[in-house]
């Protein structure tokens, strides 16, 4: 059992991860930089203890510093979160060479599962399926002499690589050298190593992957799929559980091929197995995420499972709890960003003047900020997680659209009505999500599909607003002006 | 009363009755709370002013409306001598009394770890430069005028 677990994480899944510790009876510690002083994950942590210096190297992604505050305040345990330091082997280890709980696989198993080509080996060498192509060790020659066998459209990718960083798509022959260079380019200056690798581009493929569980008392199993194929810029912005593309019998298959992937690198806690599913039916390993994902919440949904909770049982040394696979229902989680997607997803920041979430039946938000704090320019944009659940996944897709519409945030641009058209979007209807539909969908861009009515109508908003000066009056009259609530008076009445 | 909006300028003409704007066959009640009558339904709508804008949510949509103050020269019709965004000054290229054209940088800002170049709409003399290399500004502050000439 864990006492005391220090969060080395912020915002939204830090959020996350302390709420689970209070409701398992777990001490949780907070750590935050300067700027995220009175930030909502500080409110939810029973301490918060500021970190020292300026910017990520010197706060967030500050091994010994953020070592150092676990020990000093008593913690038995570190969650990484996501993104920071949940990645990284060297940490883990640091981590557990003190004494303390890591709460997360082996340092090993990220270490095999971080370096894509050491991973591809792994994976190929227990059978898992892996994208035709080949592993280059050497430069820019082998790479000219091994992409014919390979065949075009191909990727080039950086072994060390991740975010769209040193990837590149080559379509024709004459291209390779220069894309080539620019990959090699690419992939020193972010990772510090410019070894790529050659795959076959799967064009119209979806990006499908398995949540796995392991305890250490050797079971391993999978919770089903999640279909996480719109993206933009190469990141998700709508995640869904379980794919229309997935029947139970190719489920089982890739649910098998998720485990043996697991259990290859004595994997240890929650991790997810990324896999390309073609037109098909063929599925291949792309890579496996050694850490808890931004969308496991759809994962949640349909199957019961408490999967942070489960992390801290696991790391706790305990079984995990859940029984057999249970898929129920249909869940959907769209990311909302500070962007402007009629302007190419820029990001944006500003003031969340007002902040109003949806509510009901099946709406779940998680979130690491609250009306009133300011978006800047320091973290990601993303803002909150929106997660429906529905009987239907038909269901799911109206349950998010009015969840959407119910949204509110005003004084910073968000995606918030992009991601309600995608709702509505036929392809998306009829479940026809692929890597590359926001590009395909909109070749020249987004722009918000809005009626001249209602235009005019929020014209008419602003200038009814400017000229009675709303929000100020509104809040001086709401303070004097209504009648003092019966219930204050009957403590007087009947004392 | 007269807005910018992502379209371009937009004059809008309503009449007030009482705690009711009436604008063609859409109506506007006021109070604590905004409702909206369209099509004989009524939509609750939410409003907040940040700077200069106003910021409605009606029917799941979210637009601006920056506020064009009555009788304004029309100076800065472009928009482009108020901060974009907040951020930082991190060049300042004209000084008072100078002559610029349509066109000129007058002021490198950054938002967003982004450069951002603010321009001259017109041409004209640098009446007043409020800021200085170094400055953090909001959105929507001033950062120069100039004379229209």
């Amino acid at each position: 059992m864990l006492k005391r677990t220090l969060v080395a994480n912020r915002g939204e899944i830090a959020c996350r991860i302390l709420r689970a510790c209070k409701e398992a009876g777990i001490e949780g510690v907070a750590i935050h930089a300067a700027n995220d002083a009175g930030s909502l994950f500080t409110e939810i942590a029973d301490i918060a203890i500021p970190l020292q210096g300026e910017g990520l190297a010197e706060t967030y992604l500050n091994q010994e510093q953020i070592l150092e505050i676990a020990i000093q305040n008593g913690c038995d345990s570190i969650h990484p979160g996501f993104g920071f330091l949940s990645e990284r082997a060297d940490f883990a280890q640091l981590v557990m060479d003190s004494g303390l709980i890591w709460i997360g696989p082996s340092p090993e198993a990220i270490t095999q599962m971080g370096d894509k080509m050491t991973a591809r080996i792994t994976m190929k060498a227990a059978g898992v399926p892996v994208i035709p192509g080949e592993e280059i060790d050497g430069g820019l020659e082998e790479v000219l002499a091994i992409a014919p066998s390979v065949g075009y459209p191909l990727l080039l990718k950086a072994t060390a690589g991740g975010g769209g960083k040193g990837m590149r798509a080559v379509y024709e022959e004459e291209n390779l050298e220069s894309e080539a260079k620019a990959a090699m380019r690419e992939a020193l200056n972010a990772f510090g190593d410019d070894r790529v690798y050659v795959e076959r581009l799967l064009t119209g493929s979806r990006h499908i992957e398995i949540q796995v569980l392991a305890d250490k008392y050797g079971r391993t199993i999978h919770l089903g799929e999640r279909e996480c194929s719109v993206q933009r810029r190469h990141q998700k912005v709508f995640e869904e559980a379980p794919s229309v593309a997935i029947d139970a019998e190719l489920r089982q298959a890739m649910g098998d091929a998720a485990c043996d992937a697991a259990r290859a690198v004595n994997y240890e806690g929650a991790g997810t197995v990324e896999f390309l599913v073609t037109p098909t039916g063929e599925f291949f390993f792309l890579e496996m995420n050694t850490r808890i994902q931004v969308e496991h919440p759809v994962t949640e949904m349909v199957t019961g499972v408490d999967l942070v909770r489960e992390q801290l049982r696991i790391a706790g040394g305990e079984a995990m709890s859940c029984g057999d696979l249970n898929i129920r229902g249909h869940a959907i989680e769209v990311r909302l960003y500070a962007e402007d997607p009629a302007n190419n997803f820029l990001p944006a920041i500003g003031q969340l003047k007002r902040f109003i979430p949806p509510t009901g039946p099946g709406v779940r938000l998680d979130t690491g900020v609250r009306e009133g704090d300011a978006v800047t320019p320091d973290y990601d944009p993303m803002l909150a997680k929106l997660i429906v659940w529905a009987p239907s996944r038909k269901e799911a897709l109206q349950r998010m659209g009015r969840a959407l519409d119910e949204f509110v945030v005003l004084g910073c641009t968000t995606n918030v009505r992009f991601l309600r058209e995608l709702c509505d979007h036929p392809d998306v209807v009829d479940g026809w999500t692929t890597t590359d539909m926001i590009d395909r969908l909109w070749p020249d861009g987004w722009n918000p599909d809005l009626p001249a009515a209602i235009a005019d109508a929020g014209l008419l908003i602003a200038s009814a607003c400017e000229s009675t000066n709303h929000g100020r009056t509104a809040a001086s009259q709401s303070g004097s002006s209504q009648a003092p609530s019966p219930f204050s008076q009957l403590s007087r009445r009947y004392p | 009363m007269e807005f910018k909006t992502s379209d371009g300028r937009k004059e809008i003409e309503a009449h007030r009755d009482g705690l009711t704007f009436i604008h063609g066959a859409t109506l506007v009640h006021m109070g604590n709370e905004i409702w909206l009558e369209m099509g004989g339904r009524k939509h609750k709508a939410t409003a907040a002013k940040v700077g200069d804008t106003w910021w409605v949510h009606v029917l799941g949509h979210t637009l601006q409306f920056e506020t064009i103050e009555a009788g304004a020269s029309g100076a800065d019709d472009d928009g482009g001598l108020t901060a974009p965004m907040p951020g930082k000054i991190l060049d300042v290229l004209v000084s008072v009394g100078q002559n610029v054209k349509a066109g000129d940088a007058l002021m490198v800002m950054e938002a967003m770890k982004m450069e951002h170049k603010i321009v001259a709409g017109h041409d004209g003399i640098v009446e007043a430069v409020n800021y200085n290399t170094g400055d953090q500004v909001i959105q929507g502050a001033e950062l120069l005028s100039i004379s229209d000439s």
